[in-house]
């Protein structure tokens, strides 16, 4: 395939070639219910050719043929040169990598029967249906692939990639009447078949959150102190900080430069925040990024400040900084583009656990688990997954809807305590941004407090 | 290739059904006012559905030139491990198919550069000193053949092209973001264009200055982008699978009028000019339209193969498959009207109904729709975009600020319909005025 590819970069007339030819063999089971919704075998494939040349923007073509390579070689150079730009698109510099980077399959997921991956399944929707006969529905889900990668381009790049992944999940919806709740168990590996055999307690967990919620009050909306727990703290740095340190957002907008300007404070000296790609065995990481670069790990905010962003080459050429390995792509049918892996809150002082965090709230609302979150810039809104209000420094009942809505600034800004008990913690799903759903990454954080944020809810 | 398939499949299996689908797309994307990139992409896959000893299994490939034995013995051993399921493969003929049109010759035969004008139209008419203005154009052309064992086929052409702009205007940090698309089978005329100029010009004029939110239960006026929240849990409890699972809120609900009797819901698959229009649906069910909400009144609920085969009733057409996986219910185009037509058009914000309302808020566009308990019809977001309503009039737009309501309740008495009914994406709605929406501020 190497050799191939090296021929189609040859052919190409463009100043700057690159090619990335994707083989991805992947299964699928799924229950509803009790009921098996599907169990499937699937392999899709195909390539993606992007160029540069000078005065001109870039020509990209996706393709499923790849009989059709070479021809998209010269469609992407005729695109290429279509798109004239007054001020020339530059690429950072980066050593040419060549190499084969092949990860640790554990348990090589070609090799397991289907029908064995429909066994482990039907166990883990099993325990769910099996905690209550409150629980009325399921959606059960294990999906695991494994992609080889071929990339290279004209500046001498040469690397072949072989990702695992696996994910399984688990929703188990309680109901009571008219009442509906559901609990939300999702683990997702860039790893195999070995690494998923363990996960019965989880799912059982969840069902019995789903049932207990029947009978929680819902959260009186109010600012309330709030800790965060490892699970909700990572997803909220992904998404209300995460996305505005990609520097897609701010390398052609002065305004939104201006915004994110290295060595302004964003939180108190507590508060250090990173990404980072390279980290071993987790689902965002992968030695090279869709542009050939080596991932890193990215500081982005240290002692409260801002000290970074992350790149793809172009954003960083154009901003004067370094490649950091974050330029991405779900597939070969989209262009890399600026992404996050795995994106953390550091620990804060060892030792210091939960415990230390409420000792001195007298009313405010622990925050666990993620239904969903979403920014807008600025403003933001996260959906827990469930809640407990803390009083008197200890934790109380269980309540539900729990809703955070507010500014980034204030929020961050607000953060005044970081637990030392760090995790990752490795969800299925993924990010999407820019129509490419979902990118596997990785979020990570202690317990975090934050001195006051606003619950959403009936006052 | 269907053929060839299904050939295969024969003697094989009992029964089999396919999906073939080839696309093609053509986009120009335009950053921070300057044309960055062109693009194409090219795809084509097969999907095959069997039946083998009454069980269902499927298997997809994008490969060029899939083998149709292999394909076969990968859905067999799928059905191997898959469920008992009797589906009853409808057998229309081509010629039965309602003739709509799908395809439209100039939006396939559009030139790069034609594509390029558009956008750079719309870039020079959207460029503010102090804004970023994004635009991009994509167009599609799409080839698509269905077939089945018991002889039905069914292939058509269609063409779709969406072009989205996308303005962001940052002063400190003060993050304000307009979006707005055309999306069609058929190219925008030059008024379609004029139009969307006209919207995210209209937005943000408005939206300069920030005013601080009104609290309590106001009157909310939910534009046509600002009404998903409400649109997104009827659109659940309507699917045929949660009536099935028991999970869906209007199950066993049909022939009770649940809704304001002027609101009518409706799937249509058969609406000219819709790149979500078709003549069939993708499991060989000729397309017609169904009545989802009539006057107030829960009508019908939306199936495809295998949940009306479980459910015991008629698929009404809504299979929708992709290369992999197995088929499922897909809306087509959803219009959610006034039963009574439609009045005079208007292009306001708001679309004539904040003439009354002495104080409220228009809601353009809300944080984190779709998270959380949907289906129950409760929402609670903060806004994404909002205005205050002040004696009848726009005085700016709020931030910080959260609506929450129930669907089923604020759509039990709608205040009033608005006149700018319109296209967003596969939907059309206008706006709507609810009464008694909780809007909470930040202190």
């Amino acid at each position: 395939m190497k050799d191939r590819l090296a021929q189609s970069l040859k052919q190409s007339r463009a100043d700057y070639t690159e090619i990335r030819v994707e083989r991805t063999w992947s299964s699928a089971v799924a229950f509803r219910g009790r009921r098996l919704e599907t169990a499937t075998v699937s392999e899709d494939q195909g390539g993606f050719v992007r160029v540069l040349n000078t005065g001109c923007g870039w020509g990209i073509a996706s393709f499923t043929s790849l009989d059709e390579l070479p021809k998209m070689v010269t469609r992407a150079n005729e695109l290429s040169r279509a798109v004239r730009l007054d001020e020339p698109i530059r690429l950072a510099d980066v050593p040419a990598h060549t190499g084969d980077a092949v990860l640790d399959l554990d348990g090589d997921v070609r090799g397991v029967a289907l029908a064995e991956k429909k066994k482990l399944l039907d166990r883990y929707n099993g325990a769910m249906l099996a905690v209550s006969d409150k629980i009325v529905d399921t959606q059960s889900s294990y999906r695991d692939e494994v992609s080889e990668v071929w990339y290279v381009n004209s500046e001498g790049a040469s690397l072949y990639q072989l990702r695992p992944e696996v994910v399984v999940s688990g929703t188990a919806i309680g109901r009571r009447d008219g009442t509906i709740e559901k609990g939300l168990e999702s683990i997702g590996l860039r790893k195999g078949w070995n690494s998923v055999q363990d996960f019965e307690p989880q799912f059982r967990v969840v069902a019995q959150r789903a049932v207990d919620l029947l009978d929680a009050p819902r959260v009186r909306g109010g600012a309330y102190p709030v800790i965060l727990d490892n699970e909700l703290a990572g997803v909220f740095i992904h998404e209300a900080f995460g996305h505005l340190s990609e520097a897609d957002f701010v390398y052609e907008n002065p305004q939104a430069r201006e915004m994110m300007t290295l060595g302004r404070r964003f939180g108190k000296p507590v508060l250090n925040v990173g990404d980072n790609g390279a980290a071993k065995g987790l689902r965002g990481t992968l030695p090279y990024d869709d542009e050939g670069t080596p991932t890193q790990d990215t500081p982005l905010i240290k002692e409260g400040i801002l000290v970074g962003r992350l790149h793809s080459r172009e954003t960083a050429a154009k901003l004067g900084e370094r490649p950091t390995g974050n330029a991405r792509a779900i597939s070969f049918r989209h262009p890399p583009i600026v992404r996050m892996t795995n994106t953390y809150i550091a620990p804060g002082t060892k030792g210091v656990g939960f415990n230390d965090l409420i000792r001195d709230i007298k009313l405010g609302v622990y925050a666990c688990g993620a239904f969903g979150g979403q920014t807008m810039l600025e403003n933001f809104s996260f959906t827990a997954g469930w809640g407990y209000m803390i009083r008197d420094g200890k934790v109380a009942e269980l309540v539900k809807d729990v809703v955070l809505a507010g500014n980034l600034f204030q929020t961050l800004d607000r953060i005044d305590h970081i637990a030392g008990d760090f995790t990752w913690n490795q969800m299925g799903g993924g990010c999407g941004k820019g129509g490419q759903f979902p990118l596997p990454v990785t979020e990570g954080a202690p317990h975090v407090r934050i001195e006051e944020a606003l619950i959403g809810g009936d006052v | 290739m269907i053929d060839r398939l299904l050939d295969s499949a024969r003697g094989a299996v009992d029964n089999a059904d396919a999906l073939w689908r080839r696309e093609e797309q053509t986009a120009v994307a335009f950053e921070s006012g300057r044309l960055k990139a062109a693009g194409i992409s090219e795809e084509a896959g097969v999907n095959l559905r069997v039946l083998a000893k009454g069980r269902m299994g499927v298997a997809g490939t994008t490969a060029p030139k899939p083998d149709p034995k292999e394909l076969v013995a990968r859905a067999r051993a799928s059905a191997e491990l898959g469920e008992a399921v009797e589906l009853a493969f409808p057998n229309a003929s081509p010629q039965s198919l309602p003739p709509i049109p799908t395809f439209f010759d100039r939006t396939a035969n559009a030139s790069l550069a034609e594509l390029i004008r558009m956008g750079r139209l719309l870039v020079e008419r959207l460029a503010r000193p102090d804004c970023q203005i994004n635009v991009s154009v994509q167009r599609e052309v799409a080839d698509t053949a269905v077939g089945n064992t018991a002889g039905a086929r069914g292939a058509y052409r269609t063409t779709g092209i969406a072009v989205t702009a996308d303005l962001t205007r940052i002063a400190g940090d003060d993050v304000l973001m307009i979006y707005d698309q055309y999306v069609g089978a058929d190219l925008p005329t030059a008024a379609d264009l004029e139009a969307l100029v006209r919207s995210v010009e209209t937005r943000l004029a408005a939206a300069l200055k920030v005013v601080t939110p009104p609290e309590g239960a106001l009157p909310v006026v939910f534009t046509p982008a600002g009404l998903a929240a409400v649109i997104l849990p009827l659109e659940q409890a309507l699917s045929g699978k949660t009536v099935l699972q028991g999970s869906s809120p209007l199950a066993g609900k049909v022939g009770e009028t649940l809704f304001d009797e002027r609101l009518s819901i409706i799937d249509d698959p058969l609406t000219p000019g819709r790149p979500a229009s078709r003549p069939v649906d993708d499991e060989c069910v000729p397309s017609r339209s169904t009545a989802l909400v009539e006057r107030g009144t829960v009508g019908r609920f939306v199936y495809d193969l295998e949940t009306a085969a479980r459910a015991k009733t008629q698929s009404t057409g809504n299979g929708r498959r992709g290369v992999f996986g197995k088929p499922h219910i897909g809306y087509t185009n959803i219009l959610f009207r006034m039963a009574d037509g439609v009045p005079a058009p208007t292009t306001d914000l708001g679309g004539g109904l904040i003439g009354n309302i002495a104080d409220g808020l228009i809601v353009d566009d809300l944080i984190g729709v779709g998270q959380g308990n949907v289906i129950s019809g409760a929402f609670s977001h903060p806004v994404g975009l909002a205005y205050r309503v002040q004696r009848g009039e726009i005085t700016g737009r709020v931030k910080d600020a959260a609506v929450a309501g129930n669907a089923y309740d604020l759509l039990k008495r709608i205040g009033e319909f608005g006149r700018d009914g319109r296209w967003l994406g596969a939907r059309w709605s206008p706006s709507l005025l609810l009464d008694g929406v909780s809007v909470a501020r930040r202190r």
